[in-house]
């Protein structure tokens, strides 16, 4: 069982994509970059107060450059490391406190981290996964698509509990780019989801 | 009943039993029910509460053949697009007029059962696929008083380009709120509209430019603002009831808009494609029907001092009927499987409409010429109210025209033709 989002669970996704031979063929011909962007909500608070949670979700951001995580500086989810949790965005992640972070995300109301996003940018490309990484505010702003939401709706999508297209067309997941394209390569949606992401099981 | 050429089907001891329990609940429920409905003079008399118009919708609702086109996940029957097929050509054969009715019924919650979460399902589906007591009864608002085939090509993705040639459309949905306040005309032939408690709708949105910028909703029709129109008297179909539906100022919650931009332009033709497949194949079941009538007829009926079906002319009839009935079955069904597959199965919602749209048309107008050449066949006594044939015929008639004209649905066929092919 994965946390999402961490490094484990991108790790994992990589290797469930790269392993998927149906995904592959199914995404043959899929050209086009995604930013990813993830609005904390009740769910998110109410899982970053358990430590796995935490640690998995310190590890995600960890994977970004410290000069790229300085960018979160003013924005919402800047805001609540820096004032909610008392962690400055420069901190290396080998001096974070879980465990410290935890029991202050234990404290906080959804109304605290309204607003607070975690970005990623994931590069599909003829049936491989060439990049999945946490990025900053405004960066891959130009991606080919954008797909964004709040942490239930996207756990509720990467678990494969429910399809990509119900969350969208239901307006919990908002999906902006070329739509026509999207609606060509709906094999490679489907099997994103169905393949790859419910192939890693998260907790 | 006929002989089924496909082995995996006829040695299947399920799908034989399938077959012969629709068979017959058409023979013993549905095709007198529809002959008298067929009979009533003034329509209002088929909308009545004391109608048997509602007792076959209830038996029906009790078999669950209002949950043929749900998701499985969300109370639909389970059946795979083979049962399907079987069941909705068993039906057909009884009535194309009553099919269409459990039909129309299950559009609108079949799609918030593949698209919706939360309230809508709680709200609408549950209860639907729940009802064996005809409570909840469906029909679908599509066309207009000035948009009849305009809508039919509107929803073909490859005529997108052109939809601004078309009539921007009168049903319009308005941000209210939390909400939408719908206004606007739906045209005098909306299946089971007089009958109907919900209305699955096409809408057009602000700036409510072109038909594509649209979006599909559940409307309950049983509120104010909602205003029915009498029952169409016509020519034929007569046991399924037409009529139109006027909203002014009707509310309805955010989640009862089902498909909205951008994927309404894309993907509503989708229904359409399952529509097709279900049109094709109840009128597959008519076709048979006609062929069925015509066979015994021309078996029993001395002229020329020898059964008909011994001359000649008529037994070249009979083998082109039976040549229509057999491949309408054998493409309807492929036709079916296809679309089933992509919106039941993989989910992709990206059925070929080409072939959809060809298979509605291939079964619809079989079902035409077989009704014509088996009402010939039977001479002057074809043209009375004593044989089926009369209604079947006048059945097939208004098929060539119902869920789109042959005509338009071959146009919106042949952009995506040209764009694909
Ligand atoms: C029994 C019955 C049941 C029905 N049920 C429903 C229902 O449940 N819901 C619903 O919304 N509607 C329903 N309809 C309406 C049906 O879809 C329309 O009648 C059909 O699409 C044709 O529209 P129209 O009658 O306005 O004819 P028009 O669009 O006015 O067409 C008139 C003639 O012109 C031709 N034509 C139109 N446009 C073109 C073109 N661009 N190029 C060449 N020829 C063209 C047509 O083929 C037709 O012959 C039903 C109709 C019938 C008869």
């Amino acid at each position: 069982m994965a946390i999402f989002p961490s490094r484990e669970w991108v790790e994992a996704v990589l290797q469930a994509a790269e392993k998927s031979e149906k995904y592959k063929e199914a995404a043959k011909d899929w050209e086009g970059d995604f930013l990813s962007i993830i609005e904390g909500d009740e769910e998110f608070v109410r899982d970053l107060s358990r430590r796995e949670v935490m640690e998995g979700f310190i590890s995600f951001l960890d994977m970004m450059p410290s000069e790229a995580r300085k960018k979160f500086k003013g924005t919402p989810m800047g805001d609540v490391f820096e004032k909610k949790l008392g962690v400055p965005l420069d901190t290396p992640a080998d001096k974070f406190s879980i465990d410290e972070m935890t029991s202050m995300a234990s404290k906080l109301s959804a109304e605290d981290i309204k607003g607070a996003c975690t970005y990623f940018w994931s590069d599909f490309w003829h049936g491989s996964v060439r990049a999945m990484k946490p990025v900053a505010p405004g960066e891959h702003e130009d991606a080919t698509f954008k797909l964004s939401g709040k942490y239930s709706a996207w756990k509720l999508m990467v678990s494969g509990r429910q399809d990509t297209i119900r969350l969208v067309m239901s307006n919990k997941l908002k999906l902006e780019g070329d739509m026509s394209y999207v609606m060509k390569h709906m094999k490679a949606v489907v099997a994103l989801t169905k393949e790859v992401f419910a192939g890693v099981p998260i907790d | 009943m006929y002989f089924e050429i496909d082995p995996k089907i006829r040695e299947d001891k399920g799908l034989s039993l399938l077959r012969e329990e629709t068979h017959r609940f058409a023979e013993e429920v549905i095709r007198p029910a529809a002959r008298k409905l067929d009979r009533m003079s003034d329509p209002e008399q088929v909308i009545a509460k004391d109608s048997p118009y509602w007792d076959v919708l209830k038996q029906m609702k009790k078999l669950g053949y209002h949950r043929i086109f749900i998701d499985p996940d969300y109370g639909g029957l389970g059946v795979n697009a083979t049962e399907a097929h079987i069941i909705l050509e068993e039906l057909g054969w009884g009535s194309v007029g009553l099919t269409t009715a459990i039909g129309v019924d299950q559009i609108a919650p079949a799609v918030a059962s593949l698209f919706a979460m939360g309230d809508v399902i709680e709200k609408i589906v549950k209860p639907w696929v729940e009802d064996t007591e005809a409570k909840y009864h469906g029909c679908w608002g599509v066309t207009e008083p000035e948009c009849g085939s305009d809508y039919i090509m509107a929803c073909e993705e490859s005529f997108l380009p052109h939809v601004k040639e078309l009539h921007p459309g009168e049903v319009r949905a308005d941000k209210d709120g939390d909400g939408w306040v719908i206004n606007g005309p739906k045209s005098s032939w909306i299946s089971s509209a007089p009958t109907a408690t919900h209305v699955g709708l096409h809408v057009t949105l602000p700036p409510h430019d072109n038909l594509a910028n649209g979006a599909f909703c559940i409307v309950p029709l049983e509120q104010e603002g909602v205003t029915k129109g009498k029952p169409v008297d016509k020519l034929g179909l007569r046991d399924d009831p037409q009529g139109d539906i006027t909203f002014d100022n009707v509310h309805i919650p955010d989640d009862y808009m089902l498909i909205r931009p951008p994927f309404y332009e894309f993907r509503i033709g989708q229904i359409i494609c399952a529509t097709s497949c279900f049109m094709g194949t109840i009128f597959t079941g008519l076709a048979r029907a006609a062929f069925e009538e015509a066979l015994r007829y021309s078996r029993e009926r001395i002229q020329g001092g020898k059964p008909l079906c011994e001359h000649q002319l008529i037994k070249q009839k009979l083998y082109k009927m039976f040549e229509k009935v057999e491949s309408s079955r054998c493409y309807t069904r492929k036709i079916m499987e296809h679309v089933w597959e992509r919106i039941y199965i993989e989910r992709t919602f990206d059925a070929s409409s080409r072939h959809a749209l060809s298979a509605q048309i291939y079964g619809k107008r079989s079902a035409f010429e077989v009704a014509y050449e088996a009402l010939q066949i039977f001479g002057g006594y074809g043209l009375t109210k004593d044989f089926l044939i009369e209604k079947l015929f006048r059945d097939a008639r208004a098929g060539l025209i119902e869920d789109g004209t042959t005509e338009v649905l071959g146009l919106a066929a042949a952009y995506n033709i040209i764009e694909e092919c």
